[in-house]
């Protein structure tokens, strides 16, 4: 960091280099602190995956691509595949699709709005941990209060061990799970609502435009550039995210529930199968890559249009991490 | 007249969600409060016949609530000061001076924000075992600073980007280092950012699963999120009371806070999107 003095005496060669200097110490920290912590285990995973490594974590030699094939050969692998798949389109569908009514009510004037829109960011603050705990207790076989609700409806007739049966397990934690992805994804729905021109909808009312078509031709078109920032961060979220699962079922009934993450994290913690464990560790850093690679050409590309325009989200919710379904 | 109406129709249109929402609350108010016995049973009901408060008070010494929530403050209150200390100086470089490579610092950041620490959970544990920080709360530390620092710097470089840069001109002008400039002019300015940023990054801390669940062996060093998940967690019979009180107690205070500062924190989350 240059001197302050230097400043009024002019342009010194050891102020300018300090000048120079000054932007790369700033973000030294930084930098060290991502590499050492983010990047080593990135190095790590990827150099296990290419050796053979026994059970205690030791490097036996070169693989080539031996754990990879082990990997795909594995008798479970095709199933997680298949259901991290699911898992993902659905929970991400299913909110992008849920959130966008729940947005539009909430971006209307009406009382007690600012209670809905409480409550509605509720499940945000609640940790996942917690969230899956108490909808394992709720849906509890025996005692859960859901079976009760249902019984005394009269929907159903016996209670029904939610998460003990392998054809409910799954689905119901897809529902959880777009429950809990509701309040990030309505909160960038609701930013891009408040950014739009009011002129323009009182415009398209003095046209005569009925709601439908509102919405068709202007609310939806307006609203494309957030709609894609919620689809690939969720995706993101989603595809990453292991409490709910691992709290509700861990990957149970007979594997029925496992995706890649839970897996994952058998295949590492509980099974020792340590080298096609940093296999899946590395397939996975490459997907992850990918889509952000996705996200960062949608924010570039909305930066450059909100530079002409306004309202575009730009970088948007790269912030926006903490709200989702990954912590 | 039309206003009630439109009132009516859209607490009509979000109740179901707002039921769904508010069910796991009243669930676990109902189970906290209950004496045992009327626990299991088919069908249960919401109200208990005799109400047990008591069941906080057993709950706080058999879960060894008081500790683990010592750990999770701890914890999280260490790693959000190291993130924004880091942070800060990065943010200032990025928003305010003009170097080569930026553009891949800037992609650099966002990289590691998409990872999520399960993905790299195997290895974490080897980098940790290797420092042999493992069961150690450093290591937690550490860890939640590292993977919410690009969140923190992109967050506070966004606020940091909207004051206005003559500012920071005319006070270079009078002499002002660059440290004092950053101590003197923005940080006072960016407080409010500073603010909103720490919060998220607490949350964050205060919520982590997985690289506790991992990083911590024993017990007396659990944090909040992992003491109670172990009361559930591989058990045959589990004490739900006492489970239900502890969430009830962890969830609570942190929901109530943030419905306090919802509209903060939603606006500081847009403007640090929006930039």
């Amino acid at each position: 960091m240059h001197d302050a003095s230097a400043v009024q005496s002019g342009v010194t060669s050891s102020e300018r280099l300090g000048r120079r200097a000054a932007p790369y110490i700033l973000i030294l920290p930084s930098i060290i602190l991502a590499f050492w912590i983010i990047g080593f285990p990135i190095w790590d995973v990827a150099n296990m995956s290419l050796h053979a490594v026994n059970r205690f974590g030791q490097l036996k030699g070169f693989a080539g691509f031996d754990n990879f094939s082990h990997l795909v050969t594995e008798p479970l692998f095709v199933g997680c595949l298949f259901r991290t798949l699911i898992w993902t389109v659905s929970v991400v569908g299913g909110t992008v699709v849920l959130s966008m009514p729940i947005a539009l009510i909430l971006n209307e004037n009406f009382g007690g709005r600012r209670i809905a829109r409480i409550i509605i960011m509720l499940p945000w603050a609640v940790s996942l941990t917690m969230s899956g705990i108490v909808w394992r207790w709720a849906l509890d076989g025996q005692s859960g209060m859901v079976n009760a609700t249902l019984f005394n409806l009269g929907i159903i007739h016996r209670p029904i061990a939610w998460l003990a049966t392998a054809g409910t397990a799954f689905p119901v934690e897809i529902a959880i799970g777009i429950l809990v992805s509701i309040p990030f994804t309505v909160t960038v729905y609701l930013g891009g609502l408040a950014s739009f021109p009011v002129e323009i909808f009182e415009a398209a009312k003095i046209d005569g435009a009925s709601p439908w078509q509102e919405w068709r031709y202007l609310t939806f078109p307006l609203l494309r550039p957030f709609i894609n920032i919620a689809l690939v961060l969720n995706t993101i979220y989603v595809f990453n995210s292991f409490p709910l699962i691992w709290v509700m079922t861990q990957g149970d009934p007979a594997n029925s529930t496992d995706i890649f993450v839970t897996w994952l994290y058998k295949l590492a913690f509980r099974y020792g199968k340590l080298d096609v464990a940093a296999a899946l560790s590395l397939v996975m850093f490459l997907i992850l890559l990918s889509f952000t690679i996705a996200y960062s050409t949608l924010a570039m590309r909305d930066e450059e249009e909100s530079a002409k325009s306004t309202g575009a989200p730009g970088s948007a919710g790269a912030g926006a991490q903490t709200g989702a379904i990954s912590t | 007249m039309t206003n009630t109406k439109k009132t009516i129709v859209s607490w009509l249109c979000l109740s179901p969600l707002v039921i769904v929402i508010l069910f796991p609350f009243a669930v676990m108010i109902s189970t906290a409060i209950k004496p045992r016995a009327e626990i299991l049973t088919f069908p249960p009901v919401w109200l208990p016949k005799n109400l047990r408060l008591q069941n906080f008070v057993d709950m706080w010494h058999a879960v060894g609530f008081g500790q683990a929530l010592m750990n999770s403050a701890l914890v999280s209150g260490a790693a959000t000061v190291l993130c924004l200390l880091v942070a800060i100086p990065a943010a200032y470089a990025t928003a305010w001076t003009r170097f080569r490579g930026k553009r891949l610092f800037r992609q650099f950041l966002l990289v590691t924000q998409m990872l999520s620490p399960v993905v790299l959970v195997l290895g974490i544990f080897r980098l940790m075992v290797g420092l042999g920080l493992v069961d150690k709360l450093w290591a937690l530390v550490l860890a939640y600073a590292a993977f919410n620092l690009a969140f923190a710097i992109w967050m506070l470089q966004a606020y940091f980007g909207t004051i206005p840069k003559e500012l920071e001109e005319a006070a270079r002008l009078d002499g002002a280092s660059t440290v004092q400039r950053l101590q003197m002019i923005l940080l006072p300015l960016a407080a409010p950012a500073l603010g909103v940023t720490a919060i998220f990054v607490f949350l964050y801390c205060w919520n982590e699963f997985v690289l506790a669940l991992t990083l911590l062996r024993s017990t007396p060093n659990f944090t909040l999120t992992l003491q109670i998940f172990s009361l559930v967690g591989g058990r045959y019979s589990v004490e739900w009371d006492h489970v239900m009180a502890a969430t009830f107690l962890a969830s609570a205070p942190v929901a109530i806070v943030f419905a306090c500062l919802q509209r903060h924190l939603v606006r500081g989350l847009a403007l640090g999107g929006v930039k």
